[in-house]
């Protein structure tokens, strides 16, 4: 086998042009594939750490039915407090779930007594809110901001869009008006202790009420709530813990029926649901993996090309010299071997080529630390080095590139020595 | 038993509806140890008969036989086998393997096919490049090897794997006139060494006159057979 290495290596080395210009392709395309790879998780981990850190958290939990009319922010479809209380039992004894935040969402209208405009406000206890979502507090970018209390019982935070749209300024009193599920409307006084960056986008209109508050408004007497948003200790585990998590809260009856009895398959009470279902950016960060893929496939493509174009041309100028080396008794599969191990030689070396190349350009953009804003959120990608990429975009170059020399090394393991010997 | 037979074999090549003998029924009886030639004008059929000798190539008709074996019988595995087993090949452009250097060219046979053992490879191929004069080379290309060089190189080769024939189409064609002749002398001189039968097809004269026996073939018949006895003066 060494033999046939130390033959295939010089065979590559005898068209070195040649040789290198197909390594270069082939480098490029792999180095293409890590740097985008790279790149692509960097800004797929960042705004989903953003998204989920911010305003969603890892799974949130809602009463049945809730998901399909989260649009209108429905109060009638709320976590009763006997099924709160069968949530937190689980929650509480899952050793995966970190923290989670019992949230009243609904829609209002607020005032600053000349101007009204419509708004999303979530109502939550900030000391458990700040532990689900550790980056809200921080986009408070005016005013109180303090995780443990960036919104106390008689305030309210506003996103700068309306902050700016109402002209209001920290301590300014404003009027939130709300329609409880029974369809009385309430309005109280609130003050402006927070203006926050908006989080789901240029028309984000989400701002935050203490629970408290949310009840008096709502008129709210028992302790219901709309949604429980939960922390996983490990972001990475959420597709093992998530499946189970679904499945027990699933088990749950709903109001009418009592915890702990047994549940058809169906027929529970309440849903979870993972980040990527309540955000529209999975959208986004499928296409990222998608586009991923593709640009793996044109890397395929180009290997294929390359190596089946290499070695074709190989077999073609070396036609007499297989006759020779057949003539003398070289066994057709050493022949097949001579050519396979060329193929694969190029590729492999072209494959840690293109990695190398591929790890130096993250690296390096690893250390400039690239910023740019998408949407609401200003990323800072400082893509990793993928080794899993890496290797995978290796062992994909090296297994196209055998397959690309077999029909070649196929050819010229079945030359007749008597044909070949005489072609010029 | 001699170790090159044929009966009655007959080659044809066929181009599209075209079929063009190139050996009609050739008998032959070749004892071990001889030093031969066929001779003849291009296209006569001399390069067939060595491609039919060294199973190389199959006859249309008839049969082949190299030291008791039906070599016309065989598959492509098997011959392959059989060639790096018992049959030395050199060839009129050398065929030197260019990415291999002089000591791994004449190495070659003894790891890919024979595989040799390591210390048994080495003395072999130290021998042979003494033998043919080229141990000076021994770690030069052929690229830098002249034509006379070049053949030496293809000698040792072709004796490295000690086989019990070796067969040489034109070997001296590429060659002027005295490298041409101490060419052959090296051949003769190896004959005598190791004992094994060369057979070489030349169409020019006076080389012929070094082959021991000599078969003049035309118009793939075998016209004339003549022994010659000043054969082998040539060092």
């Amino acid at each position: 086998m060494t033999n046939i290495i130390k033959i295939a290596w010089r065979n590559l080395l005898r068209y070195t042009r040649r040789t290198l210009l197909t390594s270069s392709l082939i480098a490029l395309g792999v180095a293409l594939v890590i740097v985008f790879g790279g790149v692509g998780n960097s800004f797929r981990s960042e705004v989903t750490g953003i998204l989920t850190n911010s305003n969603l958290g890892d799974l949130q939990i809602h009463k049945k039915g809730y998901l399909g009319s989260m649009d209108n922010l429905p109060l009638d479809l709320a976590i009763p407090e006997k099924g709160l209380a069968a949530i937190r039992g689980i929650l509480d004894a899952n050793p995966d779930v970190l923290a989670y935040s019992e949230r009243i969402r609904f829609g209002a209208m607020v005032s600053n007594f000349a101007q009204t405009t419509g708004i999303r406000l979530t109502a939550v206890a900030p000391e458990k809110e700040s532990r689900v979502c550790p980056a809200l507090p921080g986009r408070i970018k005016q005013g109180d901001a303090d995780p443990a209390g960036f919104v106390k019982p008689g305030h309210v935070v506003l996103p700068l869009t309306i902050a700016a749209g109402l002209n209001l300024k920290i301590g300014d009193d404003v009027v939130l008006v709300a329609t409880n599920k029974e369809g009385s409307v309430n309005g109280i006084t609130f003050k402006l202790s927070g203006v926050s960056e908006n989080i789901m986008g240029p028309q984000g209109k989400d701002g935050y009420i203490h629970l408290d508050d949310a009840r008096s408004l709502l008129r709210i007497e028992d302790g219901e709530i709309t949604e429980i948003a939960v922390k996983l200790r490990d972001f990475k585990r959420l597709g093992k813990v998530y499946p189970a998590l679904k499945k027990s809260i699933a088990a749950l009856p709903g109001a009418k029926g009592e915890a702990g009895s047994e549940v058809k398959p169906g027929k529970g009470g309440f849903e979870t649901h993972s980040w990527e279902e309540l955000s529209p950016f999975s959208s986004i960060a499928k296409i990222v993996t998608l586009l991923i893929l593709v640009v793996r496939l044109v890397l395929v493509f180009i290997v294929l090309v390359s190596i089946l174009n290499v070695m074709m041309m190989s077999v073609y100028e070396r036609i007499g010299e297989i006759g020779t080396i057949a003539s003398i008794g070289t066994p057709p599969s050493k022949i097949l071997a001579l050519f396979l191990v060329e193929g694969l030689s190029l590729g492999l070396f072209s494959g840690l080529l293109g990695s190398l190349a591929g790890a130096g350009i993250l690296l390096l953009l690893q250390a400039v630390k690239l910023k740019f804003t998408f949407g609401a959120m200003d990323l800072v990608l400082a893509p990793a080095v993928p080794l899993a990429e890496m290797l995978l975009s290796l062992a994909v170059v090296v297994i196209i590139s055998t397959l690309a020399s077999l029909q070649p090394a196929l050819k010229a393991s079945r030359m007749e020595p008597v044909e070949a010997l005489r072609h010029v | 038993m001699p170790l090159v037979k044929l009966e009655h074999a007959s080659k044809n090549y066929i181009t599209g509806e075209v079929s063009t003998p190139a050996l009609k029924g050739i008998d032959l009886s070749i004892e071990a140890g001889r030093f031969i030639s066929f001779v003849g004008p291009s296209g006569s059929g001399k390069t067939t008969l060595l491609n039919l000798i060294g199973c190389l190539d199959r006859p249309t008709s008839g049969k082949v036989f190299v030291a008791d074996a039906e070599v016309s019988a065989m598959d492509r595995k098997t011959s392959a086998k059989f060639r790096g087993e018992n049959i030395g090949f050199i060839f009129q452009n050398f065929n030197l393997i260019p990415v291999l250097t002089v000591y791994e060219n004449v190495e070659y046979p003894l790891i890919m096919v024979q595989n040799v053992p390591p210390e048994e490879r080495r003395r072999r191929v130290t021998e042979m490049l003494e033998k043919v004069g080229m141990a000076e080379q021994a770690h030069k290309y052929p690229a830098q090897l002249s034509g006379g060089q070049k053949q030496r190189v293809a000698v040792a080769r072709a004796l490295a794997p000690r086989p019990r024939l070796v067969l040489a189409d034109e070997p001296t064609a590429n060659l002027d006139h005295a490298t041409a002749y101490k060419v052959i002398g090296l051949m003769h001189a190896m004959k005598k060494e190791f004992d094994t039968t060369f057979i070489f097809a030349t169409h020019d004269q006076k080389i012929v006159g070094e082959a021991e026996l000599i078969y003049t073939i035309e118009d793939g018949l075998i016209t004339e057979t003549r022994e010659n006895a000043a054969a082998g003066g040539v060092k």
